[in-house]
Parts: C-alpha cells; sequence; structure tokens
C-alpha cells in the first residue's frame, strides 16, 4: 500500500510535469527557430549583397545559400566556415561570387574568444571602426592565393592580405585559417554541384 | 499576532543578510562565479532563480503532507526542473539576448544548491505563505548579491556599470575581472568585507 | 633554506632551523638585492633610466603597501622583503609600462600575493610573479609592447622579443652572432630585468655560492628546460628552436635563478626542489612549444608553486628510527 502511494506520487509528478512542459515547448519552439531563422537570414542578406532572396542548395551534407537577384539569377552564395579559435569555436557565414574566387562579406555568427582580447575579432570598442577585423575580409580576391595574415604593418589588400590584432594573434589567426579551409573544401564541391 | 509578523519579517530579511546564500552558506557559486562579468548578467541570472524557486517552493510547500518522504527528493528535483525548464524555453523564446549570454546556466540552476536546499530545509516543512517569503528573500538575496558582484566587476573590467559609461575614458580596463580569476577575486573580498562589516555590528 | 647546508651528510636538516646562524631574513634579502645589481645596471644601460624608475616605483610602491597593511593589522614592518618584491616585479615588466600600471601590479602583489595569506612565509605563490601575473591577464596588450631597446633604437614602435619572434614568425635571433649578442650578453627587447643571461647568471651564481638559494632548484629546471627542448630540436630542427635558445631567451634566467627559488615558495627538501625545478622545466618547454602564449617561465612557476606543500608532504625525510609501514 505504501509503495503505490510512491509510486503514484512521483507518477503523476512527473506526467503533469510532461505534459505542462510539451505545451509550453509548443509555444515556445516556433519561436526559438524563428528568431534563429532570423538571425540567419540577417546574416545572409549581410554577407550577399544585392539579392532580393536566397535559396537553400544542399551539396553533399554541406548548405550553400545562394543569392538570386531580383532579375532571378544566381549571382553570389554563402556558407558556414566553422573551427576553433583560441578558446572557443567560431562560426562565420562567408559570401562569395559564384565563381569562388572573391569574397564579397564575411559575418561572425558565433565566438566566446578572451573577452577585451580576441573578442575584438568582433567587436574592438577601442577603435574608430569596431567591426574592422572582420570587414578586412571584405572584397578580397582569392583565385591565387589564400588570405594571409601580417602583423603590425599595412596589409597588400591586392594579394588578400589582412592584419592581425595585436594582443589576439591567435584569434586572429584562426578566423584566416577557419576561413581559408571553408573556401578551399567548399570551391570543388559547390563548382561539382553546379 | 504581532509576533508572528516580525518573524515572517525575519524570514525575509534572513536570506538577505544573516543568511545570505552566496556570501555566508556559499551555495550556488557555479552560477555566480561564471555569469557574472556584467551586472546585467547577474541581475537576469538572480530574477531566473528567484522565479524557479519562488514557483517550487509554492508547489512543494502545498504538497507537502501528501509527498512521501521516501521520494521527496526525486518528487522535488521533477518540480525544480520543471520550472527551469520553464524558465530555459521562455527566456529562449522571449528574450533570446540574455538567454544566448547565460547559456548553459540557465538549465544548470536545476543543480544549484539553493533551490533543492530551500525545499528540503524550509518549504517542506512550513506553510505555503511562510515558504513564499522565505524563498523570496533568499532569492533576492541571491539577486542583489550577484547583481553587486556582476556591478563590481563590470565596473572595473569594463568601465562601465549596466552597459553605462561610469570611469573616465583614460581609465585602462582591468581585463581580468571580467575573466574568472575576477569571479573569484571579487567574492572573496565581498565575503571578507561581509565578515567585517558583521564583526562591526556584532562588536557594536 | 638557509639552512639547509648542513655538513653531515648521514642526516639532512631541513626544514627547522636546528642550529642559529647569523643570517636573519634582512641579510638575506639584501644579498639578493645585491645580486640583483649587475642586471638592474645592465637593463638601465639597456633600455633608458626609464628602467630605473619602473624598479623604484614598484619597490617604493611595495614598501608602501606593506606598511599600509601592517598598520592595518597592527604590526610593525620588520623585513625588507617586500622591497626585493618589487624589485623582481619590476624586472618582469617591459620597459615603457606607465608607472600607475606598474603600482597597481605592486599593491596586488604586496596585498593579494603575500599579506592575505598572512605575511611573508605564509604565502603560497611567489608575490612578484603574483603581481605580474595580474598585470598580464589585465592589460594583456600593453604588457607585451616592448619598446626597442634605447641604443638600438629604431622607428619601429613595437619590438620583437626572441620567443615571440619565433611564436609568430618574425625571427629575430638568426645567426651566432645574435646568440652572444643578444641571448648572452642581452641586446634583445625584452622585459627589464631579463635580456642579459650573463649578467643574471652573474648575480644567480652569487646567491648559491652564498647557499641563499638552493642550487638544485635553477640545477634542475634550466636542465630540464635545455634536455627536453633539445629532444624536440633534434627530432624537427625546422619547427622547434634549439635548446640553447631556449635557454637564454624570454625570461628563464632570471625565473630559474631569482623567482623559482624564493624561499617561501620553493620546497624544503633536496628531493622535493628537483621535482620542483624538473616540473617548472616541462611546463616552460610545454607553453613555449604548444601554448598560445610566447613565454611560459611565470605560469610554469606559479603552477608549480601550488604544488609546494604537497611535494613537502611527500618527500619528508623518515624520522630517525622510523621504521617502514
Amino acid at each position: 500500500m505504501k509503495s503505490a502511494k510512491l509510486i503514484i506520487v512521483l507518477t503523476v509528478t512527473t506526467l503533469l510535469s510532461g505534459i505542462g512542459l510539451s505545451f509550453l515547448n509548443s509555444w515556445a519552439q516556433p519561436k526559438i527557430e524563428a528568431y534563429q531563422q532570423k538571425v540567419l537570414e540577417q546574416a545572409i542578406y549581410d554577407v550577399l549583397p544585392g539579392i532580393e532572396k536566397y535559396k537553400v542548395k544542399e551539396i553533399e551534407g554541406t548548405k550553400f545559400y545562394e543569392g538570386i537577384s531580383p532579375e532571378g539569377q544566381t549571382v553570389n552564395v554563402a556558407f558556414r566556415a566553422i573551427g576553433r579559435g583560441f578558446q572557443s569555436e567560431l562560426r562565420i557565414l562567408v559570401g562569395m561570387d559564384t565563381s569562388m574566387t572573391k569574397i564579397l562579406n564575411v559575418n561572425l555568427l558565433q565566438q566566446a574568444e578572451t573577452p577585451g582580447l580576441g573578442t575584438k575579432i568582433a567587436d574592438d570598442p577601442g577603435a574608430d571602426n569596431p567591426a574592422w577585423f572582420m570587414q578586412q575580409f571584405d572584397s578580397l580576391t582569392v583565385a591565387q592565393q589564400d588570405i594571409d595574415y601580417v602583423k603590425n604593418e599595412e596589409p597588400d589588400k591586392e594579394n588578400a592580405e589582412i592584419e592581425a590584432i595585436t594582443g589576439a594573434t591567435i584569434s586572429s589567426k584562426s578566423v584566416v585559417n577557419i576561413i581559408n579551409k571553408a573556401i578551399d573544401n567548399n570551391r570543388e564541391l559547390y563548382n561539382s554541384g553546379q | 499576532m504581532a509576533k508572528n509578523k516580525i518573524s515572517l519579517i525575519k524570514e525575509f530579511t534572513k536570506g538577505l543578510w544573516d543568511e545570505n546564500p552566496v556570501l555566508v552558506m556559499l551555495l550556488g557559486l557555479c552560477p555566480t562565479l561564471a555569469v557574472t562579468n556584467s551586472a546585467i548578467n547577474g541581475l537576469s541570472m538572480g530574477l531566473a532563480v528567484l522565479f524557479t524557486l519562488t514557483s517550487s517552493s509554492i508547489i512543494i510547500s502545498t504538497f507537502r503532507k501528501i509527498i512521501p518522504d521516501e521520494v521527496r527528493i526525486p518528487t522535488f528535483i521533477v518540480v525544480i526542473a520543471t520550472f527551469v525548464t520553464i524558465t530555459d524555453l521562455t527566456m529562449a523564446a522571449k528574450f533570446p539576448e540574455i538567454s544566448k549570454a547565460l547559456g548553459p546556466f540557465i538549465p544548470l540552476i536545476v543543480v544549484n544548491c539553493i533551490i533543492l536546499g530551500r525545499q528540503e530545509a524550509f518549504s517542506s516543512k512550513n506553510p505555503v505563505g511562510r515558504s513564499i517569503i522565505d524563498a523570496l528573500g533568499m532569492s533576492v538575496g541571491f539577486t542583489l548579491t550577484l547583481t553587486l558582484l556582476g556591478a563590481i566587476r563590470e565596473l572595473l573590467g569594463a568601465g562601465t556599470i549596466f552597459q553605462i559609461q561610469i570611469m573616465p575614458d583614460s581609465f585602462a580596463n582591468w581585463m581580468v575581472m571580467i575573466l574568472p580569476p575576477g569571479a573569484f577575486l571579487t567574492l572573496g573580498f565581498m565575503i571578507a568585507g561581509y565578515n567585517w562589516i558583521n564583526d562591526k555590528l556584532k562588536t557594536q | 633554506m638557509a639552512k639547509k647546508n648542513s655538513e653531515e651528510q648521514r642526516f639532512t636538516l631541513s626544514s627547522s632551523p636546528h642550529l642559529s646562524k647569523e643570517d636573519d631574513v634582512n641579510k638575506i634579502m639584501n644579498t639578493v638585492i645585491m645580486a640583483l645589481v649587475p642586471a638592474i645596471a645592465f637593463s638601465v644601460y639597456h633600455f633608458g633610466w626609464d628602467s630605473l624608475l619602473t624598479i623604484m616605483v614598484a619597490a617604493g610602491s611595495c614598501l608602501a603597501t606593506e606598511y599600509l597593511i601592517k598598520k592595518m593589522r597592527k604590526r610593525e614592518v620588520t623585513d625588507t622583503s617586500s622591497l626585493l618584491t618589487g624589485i623582481l616585479l619590476a624586472m618582469t615588466l617591459p620597459p615603457g609600462l606607465g608607472i600607475g600600471f606598474v603600482m597597481l601590479g605592486s599593491v596586488f602583489a604586496i596585498a593579494i600575493g603575500k599579506e592575505i595569506f598572512g605575511g611573508l612565509g605564509y604565502n603560497i605563490f611567489n608575490p612578484a610573479l603574483l603581481g605580474r601575473a595580474f598585470l598580464q591577464a589585465s592589460f594583456p596588450v600593453k604588457m607585451t609592447t616592448w619598446e626597442a631597446p634605447q641604443h638600438l633604437a629604431m622607428d619601429a614602435k613595437s619590438f620583437a622579443t626572441p620567443l615571440g619572434g619565433y611564436k609568430f614568425g618574425e625571427s629575430v635571433i638568426q645567426n651566432a652572432g645574435d646568440y652572444i649578442d643578444g641571448l648572452i650578453m642581452g641586446n634583445v627587447g625584452g622585459c627589464i630585468g631579463e635580456t642579459s643571461a650573463i649578467a643574471i647568471i652573474l648575480g644567480g651564481v652569487f646567491i648559491l655560492v652564498k647557499k641563499y638559494a638552493d642550487w638544485r632548484i635553477p640545477v634542475s629546471y634550466l636542465g630540464t628546460v635545455f634536455v627536453l627542448g633539445g629532444i624536440f630540436w633534434l627530432i624537427s630542427p625546422a619547427n622547434y628552436p634549439d635548446p640553447i635558445f631556449h635557454l637564454f631567451s624570454g625570461g628563464l634566467m632570471i625565473g630559474a635563478f631569482f623567482m623559482a627559488t624564493d624561499m617561501v615558495t620553493s620546497p624544503v627538501t633536496p628531493l622535493g626542489s628537483w621535482i620542483f625545478g624538473i616540473g617548472a622545466g616541462v611546463i616552460v618547454i610545454l607553453i613555449r612549444l604548444f601554448g598560445g602564449l610566447p613565454e611560459g617561465v611565470m605560469y610554469s612557476i606559479i603552477f608549480m608553486n601550488a604544488f609546494v606543500p604537497l611535494i613537502d608532504r611527500y618527500t619528508r625525510p623518515k624520522y630517525f628510527g622510523e621504521v617502514k609501514k
């Protein structure tokens, strides 16, 4: 009799909890997904200039976001580049032309680097333009060579160079490597799927 | 009646000072140390705990006579986990930015000792009204401490409090304060300060 | 540790001072400060009067902090150890670091590094290094911006150190001449007191001879760095620097002779000293070759400091007549 009470109380508690949470979940889940979708969409429109809409194209499990111009043509493409930074995973959305030789824009989706140092890749409060680091990647041509980084000197944009952040060399280097690797991997994949 | 009223006030204020969960009982140190790199994060974590603790206390003290002793801990945990999930989902849906900043520490409230501790020590033995007062006192104490801790770290580490610039531009931010060691240092000094004030009060 | 030099070889007298000697804390501290004079003199020649100013500010702030805290605790200041802490802290700072930062580091070193634990003899970590660690964690950019030495002045705003050069691919040390002139004499960029190996060794050997530092610590520390660095170099000379470079670059020399040997924060037993030195050496190589930072001497010593109570406990000599359990 006693053990029956134990079972009943626990069962009822978990049952009520489960029912309640599933109702809450059915309300919250669409909102959470909508938010994630909004963030991603915002990022796609950010990195692909001059597009009206985009469509998702999946090749061998890799998602490419193709930008469609108002005339209905595929003009550019974006994809994710993911890899390790100094102490966190970096997720970057890279927008390129369809031949994947020129970077249009990049957008740092996620980072949790050392506050005040590595976080400067996203936001450098001391600089006139806090977003200068990621903006350096805009319109670099990477047909012939990979992106390279320099320290304490003027980078040569023609040669796909960017300037690393003083005191956050590893984070800077990681961003460069992650983007280089993603371009290398995706260029062939995307061209083969055309 | 008068006596009862006084003790109700005491029930509330003990969480603020005499039995402050962070400074005296050293409970819930995981979120305390991890999320307090800014005042707003400290405050949000505090409010999340306030909601979870108060709701769980209401439920558990209401049903305290039905819940058999043998399964009280699993029952408490289920109730607490339910409210933590409610908090987590609601924050993710309504305040995605704050939810992102607090990361895994919202779901981790479920293992926060303050909450289970209050159920075990208080609301499973006391009537609903008193349990609410106790839960509110504890969580307000927790919230204030975390907000203060976050404010000190944010002030020294970023020169701001609630993102409002306080320090002059010439102030060089002490980066270490918003890193994990800053949490330990600041908490240590807060506990030392608490004991110092307490000693002064007692000797008077 | 001053009492360690028991002539009696059959028994090792270590932890307690069993014989009274004329050495006291002040005499030891002052001798160590004297041993630092060559390195200080070189730093003034190398980086200019600014470096002397940094040293004086650090020493002054440390003394003042010690005095204030002792006053708060209603105690007397009885020794000059905080003066030594200040000088050592200054030696590990980059030249041209603002006065405010130097003062902040000094206050941290004495207040948190030493007095919070109960004062001299109770601190777990080397106070000077703790002060430096605080500055390094708080102002990482400031702490790694190296001013060009005065007499090598050039236009460059910042100046790569040999280790930084290795880590970030702008090699500073290239030929044999660079080894002698740069690493051993000290004509390279770096912290105020760390660049000249020869000046540090001069002072270091002096305190070893005076037995104010345990020779086992620098020997095992430097030896481990040399051997382990050498092994990696032999495996792949293209990827890893040679052991001589390891030995004479960065803060290893000053760390090995003056920081790791701090009496309060190093083991008391001979075996413990070996363990301490070897452990610190391994950490230096790991950080230098595989870590995110160019230099690992500071963290290696702080890290091993934390193990000292444990090392002492497990290397405790047997009581006379004690039977093995």
